[in-house]
């Protein structure tokens, strides 16, 4: 089929693995996504925060720069597993901010115009899209997430040079898993609202509607049976009390209102079950034919 | 001994729980299958199940030996496959989306990017590569389709109303496109249609169904061999010796009034010889008719039986 014969042949090339076939979806999706400045704009704003905890890290392991700026109190430059919990917190917003942008055009894109079948007609699963799909946003929100958590463990542990990895080395374990299912459910969440809706300002609404509706009803079914259980609903401190129980955090930095009473094993599984149900939308959603004719 | 393109064994796709597909069964060998049948035939749910989108609720279907159900992926990987309705991602440029979708099919990226190219300036849309496939003309778009459907080079082409939309010239150059994609390779080609001269000038067999049933399996290559020629002459001056010169050279003939004759001929006779005659007994042709049973007559023949399996016509 060359261009200046223009004569149809077949391809007798070689194929990539089928396995890796998905990443073809997760690298076209990243060349679309570097084109929009504002997307650029927004990946370095959530990496900010951490570039400033950096500096903190190096402020605390530094006597001299303490001096200079004379500073008295030793004891608000500590890093310990507070410090880190403020980190994951700030950065999974982040996170969150960066999913809501991201994640509800990765789908309605292809549904938009039945580009499905296209897919699926291929040696190309429902789960190797998905798993396309689902890279993509695993990437992302690593990269603000548990990847700069690891840096500035790093950075502190080269910094302190007194034993202070040892010590701390079990912090690595709460880091890779508290964001691993921060990370799943925000993106299996904004994949199953963008099978739903195709256009982002709506999807961007539902998914920030899905975290601070069932919030809101948690904190009236609270208030009405006198009870915390409603707490479960709200997805954002499930995941801080995972966070707190994770980072063996003594002081309950987090629990301002005493509803730290929930199990961890609860929350672990209030944000699996957001998780199953978001496959279940994603299951129903991606078909090769949304109707049946004639 | 050569595999069957197609294999229907009892199949039968129930979808909302109706009944679609009601055991089909069949076997077809051509390289080129046409898919015809009215609207709501089930031509769309039976190139779906072939392509593994639907499972059947009995019996199974096979193409070039592979079980749709049980070996889908290995399946899919020989076909490329042109839908129905629109299926592009419309933000994306025409070569990009070709590239995307050669590379899902197991290209490596700089074999789908020159793929992707050559697929498009043999579809005709060389010029407009780069524009948005959003910004396509509905024919535009059926060639875009075509494009990625065969820049991977697949072994079956699955082609579901591929002139849906398309004027005239359109129509005649992607007609032309199957038939040279199909004489250039070793390709297998189905192509459903409710268009008969689509079928009629790209394929060599026709399944037909009708209901969810099928109404005709019939190879047209053979029918064509099989079909006789007719003439139908309107003369003036022919007496009973013309008839009689043609019947000695093998021709059955009709005489009606007006001087029309209706002329069977066998294949190895040739028209000219017709005139030959004729002009050797002075006798007039006003006007002549050739004609064959054409695939028209074959489907309207199919769609006033009824139940007819696998009924030759």
């Amino acid at each position: 089929m060359a261009v200046y014969k223009r004569r149809y042949n077949s391809y007798t090339g070689s194929l990539t693995p089928t396995w890796s076939r998905f990443f073809v979806l997760t690298r076209f999706a990243f060349a679309d996504l570097f084109k929009s400045r504002f997307f650029v704009l927004l990946l370095i704003l959530c990496v900010v925060p951490c570039l400033g905890s950096a500096g903190y890290i190096f402020i605390a392991n530094n006597k001299t720069v303490q001096l200079l700026m004379q500073l008295r109190s030793a004891d608000f430059f500590v890093v310990e597993n507070q410090y880190f919990i403020v980190i994951m917190i700030v950065q999974a917003e982040a996170a969150f901010l960066l999913n809501c942008w991201v994640g509800p055009v990765l789908i309605a894109g292809d549904l938009t115009n039945g580009a499905l079948p296209l897919f699926l007609s291929r040696p190309f699963s429902r789960a190797d899209y998905v798993l396309g799909k689902l890279a993509v946003l695993g990437l992302l929100l690593s990269a603000v997430t548990w990847i700069p958590c690891l840096l500035l463990f790093s950075l502190q542990s080269g910094l302190a040079h007194d034993g202070w990895i040892w010590s701390h080395l079990w912090m690595i374990l709460p880091i890779l898993l508290c964001s691993a299912i921060w990370i799943l459910m925000l993106s299996l969440l904004s994949l199953a609202v963008s099978a739903w809706v195709k256009l982002r300002i709506v999807a961007t609404g539902v998914i920030f509607i899905t975290f601070f509706i069932p919030a809101g009803l948690g904190e009236m079914f609270n208030h009405i049976m006198g009870t915390y259980w409603g707490a479960l609903l709200n997805f954002s401190y499930m995941f801080r009390i995972i966070l707190e129980r994770g980072f063996r955090d003594p002081y309950r930095l987090l629990d301002l209102s005493g509803r730290n009473e929930i199990p961890v094993a609860a929350a672990w599984s209030a944000l699996i079950v957001v998780c199953l149900l978001s496959l279940v939308i994603l299951n129903a959603r991606l078909r090769a034919r949304e109707t049946v004719r004639g | 001994m050569m595999t069957p393109t197609i294999e229907l064994d009892g199949l039968e796709v129930q979808l909302g729980g109706r009944t679609i597909l009601h055991s089909l069964t069949g076997v077809l060998k051509s390289r080129a299958i046409g898919l015809l049948g009215p609207n709501g035939a089930g031509k769309s749910t039976l190139i779906n199940t072939l392509l593994g989108f639907h499972v059947p609720s009995k019996g199974s279907a096979r193409v070039l030996g592979l079980n749709s159900h049980t070996s889908g992926k290995a399946l899919r990987s020989l076909v490329g496959y042109m839908p129905e309705n629109d299926a592009f991602i419309s933000k994306m440029s025409g070569v990009r989306f070709v590239r995307y979708m050669a590379e899902i099919s197991g290209l490596p990226s700089e074999q789908a990017m020159e793929r992707a190219h050559e697929a498009f300036v043999y579809v005709g849309l060389g010029e407009s590569r780069y524009r948005p496939v959003g910004t396509y003309s509905l024919g535009m778009k059926q060639l875009a389709k075509l494009a990625q459907a065969i820049a991977h080079g697949p072994k079956v082409l699955i082609l579901d109303e591929p002139t849906n939309g398309m004027d005239p010239p359109a129509r005649k150059r992607l007609i032309e496109l199957v038939r040279e994609i199909r004489e250039a390779s070793d390709i297998c080609l189905l192509l459903s249609s409710h268009l008969l001269r689509d079928v009629e000038e790209t394929c060599d067999e026709v399944l037909i169904l009708r209901n969810g049933q099928i109404a005709s399996i019939c190879n047209l290559v053979e029918e064509r061999r099989a079909n006789r020629k007719f003439l139908e002459l309107e003369t003036i001056g022919a007496e009973a010796s013309f008839t009689n010169a043609l019947e000695s050279l093998g021709c059955e003939c009709a005489v009606f009034s007006s001087g029309r004759i209706k002329v069977v001929m066998p294949d190895s006779v040739e028209i000219r010889e017709v005139f030959r005659v004729a002009a050797d007994r002075g006798v007039q042709i006003r006007r002549m008719n050739h004609r064959r049973d054409s695939l028209e007559d074959i489907f309207l023949n199919a769609m006033e039986q009824t139940g007819a399996a696998d009924g030759r016509l």
